[in-house]
This record gives C-alpha cells, sequence and structure tokens, in this order.
C-alpha cells in the first residue's frame, strides 16, 4: 500500500508520463481513500492549467504603469549593436 | 546599398517591441542583466534571419518565438555551468509535510482550493503571485518546472536541455511543485476564502 508521501511522488510522475498499470492501480486506490490526496490531485492538474495561462498571458503582454521596461541605457546599447551588425553586413 | 529603410528598421523594432520582449524575459530568467542579453540576441537573431519572416504571424509573434529559443538556451547553458552535485537542489519537503509514516501532518495537509478557473485566472494579482512563488525556487527547479508547464516540452528533450537523467528530473519537478504548490496555498488561495468572509 502507499503511504502519502509516495502517493504524491507517483501523482507528480503521473503528469509527465504513463505510470506502469500496477502503481496507477495502487495510486487510484490510495487517492480513492484519502481526501487530503485526492485534493492534491486535482491541485496539481489545476496548477498546470494556470502556468499555461500564466505563459499565454505572458506572450499576450498587458502591460501596467509600473511594468517593468528596458533601461534607457539597455536600450540604447542594443541599437547601437544592431547598427553595427547591420553596416558590417552591409 | 543601405537604404534609409533597411538602417531605420533595426531601431524602429527595439522601440516597438523592446520592453514587451524585456518584460517577458525578465519574467522567465529573474535577471535584469540576462534578460537584456536575451533582448539583444533576439533582435540580433532576427536581423540575421529576416528573410525568414514570412509575415504569417505579426512580427511579435515571431520576436517571442525566437526570445523563447534562446530563453532554452539560457536554461541550457545555466544548467551546464554547476556542477552535478547542484542538480538534485530544492527542499527534501519530507519532513515538512510528511510525518514518520509518510502520511500528511495535519498544518500542511491540502486545502480546499476555489478551482474555478474564471474566478482564479482572470485576476491580474494571480500574476504577481506565481511569480513571486517561481522566484522562491532554486534557479534550476524553476527552469526545469517552466521547460514542462510554460514550455510545454516533453520530457526526453527537456532532459537534453539540462543534462539530466529522466529520474533527476521526476524528483525536481516533484520538489518545485511541492512548493508552488504550498506557496500558492498561503498566499493565494487561503487569502481568498478569508476575503469572502
Amino acid at each position: 500500500m502507499l503511504n502519502c508521501q509516495k502517493a504524491t511522488k507517483l501523482l507528480s510522475e503521473s503528469l509527465d508520463r504513463p505510470l506502469p498499470l500496477y502503481q496507477r492501480m495502487l495510486l487510484r486506490m490510495h487517492v480513492w481513500m484519502c481526501r487530503f490526496c485526492s485534493r492534491f490531485e486535482k491541485q496539481l492538474l489545476f496548477m498546470r492549467q494556470i502556468f499555461r495561462h500564466y505563459e499565454k498571458q505572458l506572450s499576450k503582454d498587458h502591460p501596467s504603469p509600473d511594468s517593468a521596461s528596458l533601461s534607457p541605457e539597455a536600450r540604447a546599447r542594443i541599437k547601437k549593436v544592431l547598427q553595427e551588425e547591420e553596416s558590417s553586413s552591409g | 546599398m543601405v537604404s534609409e529603410q533597411n538602417v531605420l528598421e533595426p531601431e524602429t523594432r527595439v522601440d516597438g517591441h523592446g520592453d514587451f520582449l524585456y518584460r517577458y524575459a525578465l519574467s522567465r530568467v529573474r535577471d535584469s542583466g540576462a534578460a537584456e542579453d536575451l533582448v539583444q540576441e533576439t533582435f540580433l537573431a532576427a536581423l540575421k534571419s529576416r528573410e525568414n519572416f514570412t509575415g504569417q504571424s505579426s512580427e511579435r509573434t515571431w520576436l517571442v518565438g525566437i526570445l523563447k529559443h534562446k530563453i532554452i538556451d539560457y536554461f541550457r547553458k545555466v544548467s551546464r555551468e554547476r556542477p552535478s552535485s547542484d542538480m538534485e537542489a530544492g527542499e527534501d519537503f519530507t519532513e515538512r509535510f510528511f510525518d514518520k509514516k509518510g502520511m500528511w501532518k495535519s498544518d500542511t495537509a491540502p486545502s480546499e482550493w476555489q478551482m474555478d478557473p474564471a474566478a482564479v485566472m482572470e485576476q491580474k494579482e494571480l500574476a504577481k503571485t506565481l511569480e513571486d512563488c517561481m522566484a522562491k525556487l532554486p534557479a534550476r527547479l524553476s527552469h526545469a518546472f517552466q521547460l514542462v508547464e510554460m514550455d510545454e516540452i516533453k520530457t526526453d528533450e527537456v532532459c537534453k536541455v539540462l543534462n539530466i537523467t529522466a529520474t533527476n528530473l521526476w524528483v525536481m519537478l516533484y520538489r518545485a511543485r511541492m512548493s508552488l504548490k504550498r506557496c500558492l496555498e498561503t498566499n493565494w488561495f487561503h487569502k481568498s476564502s478569508e476575503k469572502e468572509k
């Protein structure tokens, strides 16, 4: 039988690869009987959704007044590097 | 012959997309110097391969695609800079969450989360909480987690990028997920339920 520690490890692994049948059966038994690990399973899946959503939001970019931005020095430096590259490749 | 159009183009791109790319890079690598370098590399790569931009997506989408590849390269580079004993960095949760029999301790056992996607994901403050929680992870755990959960790269590819075995990766992801779960629980889901009272 699994304890919660082993179950949480298997639950995490199951997100990234299919578990062998025997481990899957033991895991389902434990989760069925343990309300904490049942919650943990749902939370792992929800976290996956949240982080994927977060990445998509990052790609879209909705800046607010206090969002980070390139410093003037960095901006100037990057432009200079690009100009040098542009003129050297003619 | 360099036309005026070509000379202006790189600068216009930096003005148009520089801040956006910087914000994206900063969220992923948490280091302003590294983020600036990544933005620079992205614009350089775009300049060198501008024939490859067919205009089928927006210019911004194309640039972000280049940036994401540069970020993966950055994770690859960082993972090779440190000795392999560092590989399984991160807290061993055994004692914090589980008792001697391996069962959840009552004070850190999972609580009920309000998991309505609309209620949770639409809130702008969540992004800040996610970033703060990710920032608490050791860099290597954060990188592994990001490659799997944000770049959605398959396990064997992630292992190649980070130069680790699949077993190493499972351990790192487990530690990252346990840490993030607890952090979110404490800083977001518990606070939400307090607001409702």
